[in-house]
């Protein structure tokens, strides 16, 4: 497979430009061929390499350098560190109305953009009348663009994509202001694309999109490389990074001395067999085993609850020794012990957090919580939180897939 | 390249003209009436002090010059905003920077162009005494004048991203500069020990080699055409060695 686009190193920093007397020493200092003072980094160390056919979301938090990384890739903005190349024609959606003139009618801006490709004027009139069909915005083909919805300058922006084919297409999340009916001729479009062989770098917040439509995805981070490799991986750690960061401030401390003072308390709790806080990441639909040892003041048999919760504090199952008529069995050191086996765990990949508590032996107080936090990983495009077990019926075999 | 600057430059003219509500005879008639203003100005009220502005040849010795003048001035006040202009577009779409700045150059010399060949074949039809072989005598000299304005724009383009002082400074200097070139005198009207200072203006290589072209004037000296021919040489590197090293810093300070 040939690689379409390579950067080594690739960076990004813009001057610091505060005083008037600052730009003209910049000038001087890159007139005699220095760089230019102060700087701002934006994009540091991106490694990348894309091969032909090959498709790559982006993702990360605002200002994480998404959209730099982007236009460093379509030429529109020159690297300050490494270098960047791509080789064949990109076709690039980064802004809403990017390249738009908005004085100028939908067809002017057209005749423009092909240029700005490379096109010449027959190949324009060639494709003149599927740019207009795709776009399908009517008679304001012919109006200027300053009268256009922000839909209908997508519309026209992608259409033009559309129609010249690119090796590379590259776009930013601006689809996501056409309407639903457009977004889905968007995506179906980008299928196809990606069927015949097209090269796709995607940025989108939006993970299922990501999914549906990248093999490979780079998280980015503060203008460095977090992770990047296959797409559920990747996304899975950044859902688990941003669950985290919202549970974060909900998380308490277990204060052991006070723990211990109570009727009862955990001693232990092992998930697989492990003891550590953050576990190994799961496999969906693996086997999981959650052990809890309960120490009882009194010497009485505690009711042990388990609990799933998402890792932003979405509960997701919950449940009871004394509800399945069982408790813990005592051990000879006086604790109590119970385990609780999972066959194949039904969680959606994402992390989770498990939580064991004791109760006391009614199963009406609750005394202590200690939670473990669990990553399931997969392949799986469903949504939600758990598989529901489920066939289809009444159903053939899809006819076309994406060429694995 | 060529063809994107082809495409902005029409799409400047069209925007620039047909917007407007006397569309593309504005281009004509703007300079139509400066050539009525400076005519009445210097062949009328202002005769005494420059000889030979009342004969009847001071329309065409005017015009010969200061039509490609206005295309040059134009051009160069145009392309020096040029960048700056288009910052829009340099942060959102890969192209060649340069065809920003030869676009407007261009347009300028496009439109005037037009203008000027057209006053021309008036003049000449009317009998002004216009030296037909003129005609194309003269293109050389006008396309180095397009090479001259094109030389000062992409260096003034360059420059004017990082210091916004020069486009307000221009119209100014250029304005300067057209009063001290012979654009409504000849050099013949100045005291005999200013004359030969004139060579070093590159403007005076151009307008006399037009009126020697045209009207079969006096031709420059071997001096003011070396300077005129330097200036462009000079100015066209300059321009092009600034614009290379400075484009790819533009988008760090628009």
């Amino acid at each position: 497979m040939s690689v379409l686009v390579e950067a080594h190193g690739l960076g990004k920093s813009y001057p610091r430009v505060f005083r008037r007397s600052d730009r003209f020493r910049s000038l001087c200092s890159l007139l005699a061929g220095r760089a230019s003072g102060e700087v701002t980094p934006v994009l540091q160390g991106i490694d990348l390499c894309v091969p032909r056919g090959q498709s790559l979301g982006l993702i990360g938090d605002n200002g994480a350098g998404k959209s730099t990384l982007l236009k460093l890739l379509t030429g529109v903005l020159t690297p300050t560190h490494g270098s960047v190349r791509v080789n064949g024609r990109v076709g690039a959606l980064l802004e809403l109305g990017a390249g738009f003139h908005p004085e100028y009618t939908g067809r002017d801006n057209i005749a423009m953009a092909a240029t700005l490709q490379g096109f010449s004027a027959d190949d324009l009139a060639a494709r003149l009348a599927d740019i207009v069909a795709f776009a399908d915005i009517g008679r304001y083909i012919d109006e200027p663009v300053k009268h256009y919805s922000s839909g209908m300058v997508v519309r026209l922006g992608f259409a033009i994509v559309a129609a010249t084919r690119p090796d590379l297409l590259i776009t930013d999340e601006v689809l996501a202001v056409g309407d639903e009916s457009f977004q889905k001729k968007c995506i179906r479009w980008m299928e196809d694309y990606l069927e015949q062989g097209g090269t796709l770098i995607l940025v989108s917040h939006s993970m299922y999109h990501i999914q549906k439509l990248c093999r490979q995805a780079l998280w980015l981070r503060e203008g460095r490389m977090q992770a990047s490799g296959d797409v559920f991986e990747v996304t899975q750690a950044y859902l688990a990074h941003h669950e985290r960061k919202s549970a974060a401030d909900e998380a308490r401390a277990r204060d052991l001395d006070a723990v211990r003072g109570l009727e009862f308390h955990v001693r232990a709790m092992r998930v697989n067999g492990e003891e550590a806080e953050t576990l190994p990441a799961v496999e969906q639909g693996a086997a999981l085993t959650v052990e809890a040892t309960i120490a009882s003041r009194d010497g009485r048999v505690p009711v042990v609850n388990v609990g799933f919760a998402r890792a932003d504090g979405t509960p997701v199952y919950g449940v009871s020794s004394d509800m399945d008529g069982v408790q813990p069995a005592p051990l000879p050191d006086g604790d109590f012990r119970i385990v609780l086996h999972i066959a194949e765990l039904p969680l959606l990949p994402a992390s989770y957090t498990i939580r064991v508590h004791p109760l006391d032996s009614e199963g009406l107080r609750l005394f202590d919580t200690v939670e473990r936090t669990l990553t399931v990983k997969g392949r799986s495009s469903e949504s939600g939180l758990v598989r529901l077990a489920h066939v289809w019926e009444h159903a053939a075999p899809l006819s076309r897939s994406r060429g694995e | 390249m060529l063809a994107l600057a082809f495409q902005l430059a029409r799409r400047d003219l069209r925007s620039r003209y047909l917007g407007s509500f006397s569309g593309g005879a504005w281009a004509l008639l703007q300079p139509l009436v400066q050539l009525a203003v400076y005519a009445f100005v210097f062949g009328y009220i202002f005769r005494q002090r420059l000889p030979g502005a009342d004969a009847p040849g001071y329309v065409p010795f005017l015009v010969v010059v200061m039509w490609p003048w206005t295309a040059f001035a134009e051009a160069v006040s145009r392309g020096t905003t040029a960048i700056q202009d288009n910052a829009s577009l340099i942060g959102k779409v890969a192209l060649p920077r340069a065809a920003l700045v030869l676009a407007p150059v261009m347009a300028s010399f496009a439109i005037h162009g037009i203008g000027f060949l057209g006053l021309l074949l008036v003049m000449l039809l009317a009998g002004a005494g216009l030296a037909p072989a003129g005609l194309a005598l003269m293109l050389p000299a006008l396309a180095l004048l397009f090479l001259f304005a094109l030389g000062l724009a992409l260096l003034l383009s360059a420059l004017q991203v990082f210091v916004r002082d020069i486009a307000p400074a221009l119209p100014q200097i250029l304005m300067l500069w057209m009063f001290l070139s012979p654009v409504f005198y000849g050099r013949y009207v100045m005291p005999e020990w200013v004359r030969p200072w004139f060579d070093l203006n590159p403007m005076t290589g151009f307008a006399e080699y037009l009126r020697y072209a045209l009207l079969n004037m006096p031709a420059p000296g071997l001096r003011a055409m070396a300077c005129s021919v330097g200036a462009v040489v000079l100015v066209l590197a300059l321009g092009l060695f600034a614009f290379r090293r400075l484009q790819r810093h533009f988008e760090d300070f628009l």
